[in-house]
């Protein structure tokens, strides 16, 4: 096959690459055991990409979607479950590992990771209306006040999550508060004075 | 035809603009002038855009511990509110039930009072209202009989003059006697001339009768 010049017109896109089934479609057996990568998950250090398992072909009304399954591999770490994909298969952002370079991405991943481990905090401090508002109402209500004023967090789940949850009294590695916290940029923040 | 002067005093300008901006409403489809126009793209910094994550996550994150706090009070809340209830509160219940009865009671007596109160003063209101009216009526009645032995009488006393079979003879002569002639001739003045045999007299006599 004859690489296409691809010529870009109107909005542009972060996405870059092809769709699955362009890349699928023209490969043997559909390609199933080749590597592909999703051009937006290469910003992270660590290497993310998927091993085609399973291929099937979808009517002639979704011509742009395939049902593809994979073994993903995400910043370094190889999910346990396959991942289907299907919802996302349309995204012009697939790219196809030639043979001779799987074997150094392969060998890129470590068995340790290099970035540190996360511990996300399972509680998180009230913000401070809200305290002064239960402890009215526990006054009104006649009961007593609260020792410490927090509130459980929540966190979606995703099997991509690289962070974990503090488990028990374990000490979490990052805190979050009920105001504007460390800035990122502080350069932004010139002359302002926070806090 | 319009004078120069009234269109140059006129109250309303000829021409009217619209204050507001001009805009598609927001149903209607991409203008056909603007189908091939490609928006430039936001170019934000990347100082800015950690700052922006950073914030936009942190408040993301409060905002769901906020919410989640809240649901789960109300479910809390809810739960009590059932067990409380299905069990002791059933006495509770009953005692509010019978109290709000009680109250029901005393209700309905008080407006069964009143209404007996404006029955009877609607009775009598119609009582009163139908009285009046016979009376209206009996008095209609008595005016009629006495206007009609009124025209009765009169009747009684003009048939004296009537003319019988006994007197009819006498009543002929008596026309035939005094013949009367309706005939009238009438001339420029307005003068009536009774009768059909009545001389008429010529313009010379009149002179002469007015000369006199």
């Amino acid at each position: 096959m004859t690489t296409t010049v691809i010529k870009y017109v109107g909005r542009t896109t972060d996405f870059k690459g092809k769709t699955l089934w362009e890349i699928v479609g023209s490969l043997k057996n559909f390609g199933v055991g080749r590597i592909i990568v999703r051009s937006v998950f290469e910003r992270y250090p660590e290497p993310s990409f998927m091993k085609i398992v399973k291929v099937e072909t979808c009517p002639d009304e979704e011509r742009r979607r395939v049902r593809v399954w994979v073994e993903k591999t995400f910043r370094g770490k190889k999910l346990e479950k396959l991942t289907e994909i299907y919802r996302t298969s349309y995204k012009p952002d697939y790219k196809l590992i030639p043979k001779h370079e799987e074997a150094n991405l392969l060998k890129s991943i470590k068995d340790v990771h290099d970035f540190p481990d996360v511990i996300l905090p399972r509680t998180i401090e009230m913000p401070p209306l809200m305290k002064k508002f239960i402890m009215k109402d526990h006054e009104n209500k006649g009961m007593e006040n609260l020792k410490e004023y927090v509130m459980p967090l929540s966190y979606n789940s995703s099997p991509n999550r690289v962070a974990r949850i503090a488990e028990g009294d374990e000490k979490p590695t990052v805190q979050f508060t009920m105001g504007l916290g460390k800035p990122a940029s502080p350069s932004l923040y010139e002359g302002v004075p926070l806090n | 035809m319009i004078s120069h002067n009234s269109i140059l005093k006129r109250t309303l300008p000829m021409l009217m603009q619209c204050a507001e901006a001009h805009r598609k409403p927001r149903w209607l489809p991409v203008a056909k002038s603007k189908i091939f126009r490609i928006p430039k793209r936001p170019v934000i910094s990347e100082e800015e855009r950690i700052e922006l994550l950073r914030i936009n996550n942190n408040y993301k994150t409060q905002m769901r511990a906020i919410k989640r706090f809240y649901h789960e009070e109300m479910i809390k809340e809810k739960s009590t509110l059932e067990s409380a209830s299905s069990e002791m509160s059933q006495q509770l219940e009953a005692e509010e039930w019978e109290r709000c009865v009680k109250i029901n009671d005393t209700w309905n007596a008080q407006i069964a009072a009143e209404r007996e109160e404006r029955r009877k003063k609607e009775l009598q209101e119609m009582e009163e209202f139908a009285l009046a009216r016979m009376e209206a009526k009996d008095k209609e009645l008595r005016d009629r009989i006495a206007k009609a032995s009124e025209e009765i009488r009169e009747q009684k006393k003009l048939s004296s003059t009537f003319i019988t079979p006994e007197n009819l003879e006498e009543a002929i002569d008596k026309a035939l006697a005094n013949p009367v002639d309706y005939n009238f001739a009438i001339d420029l003045q307005g003068q009536q001339y009774l009768g059909r045999d009545t001389p008429i007299p010529t313009k010379e006599q009149k002179k002469a009768a007015t000369n006199n």
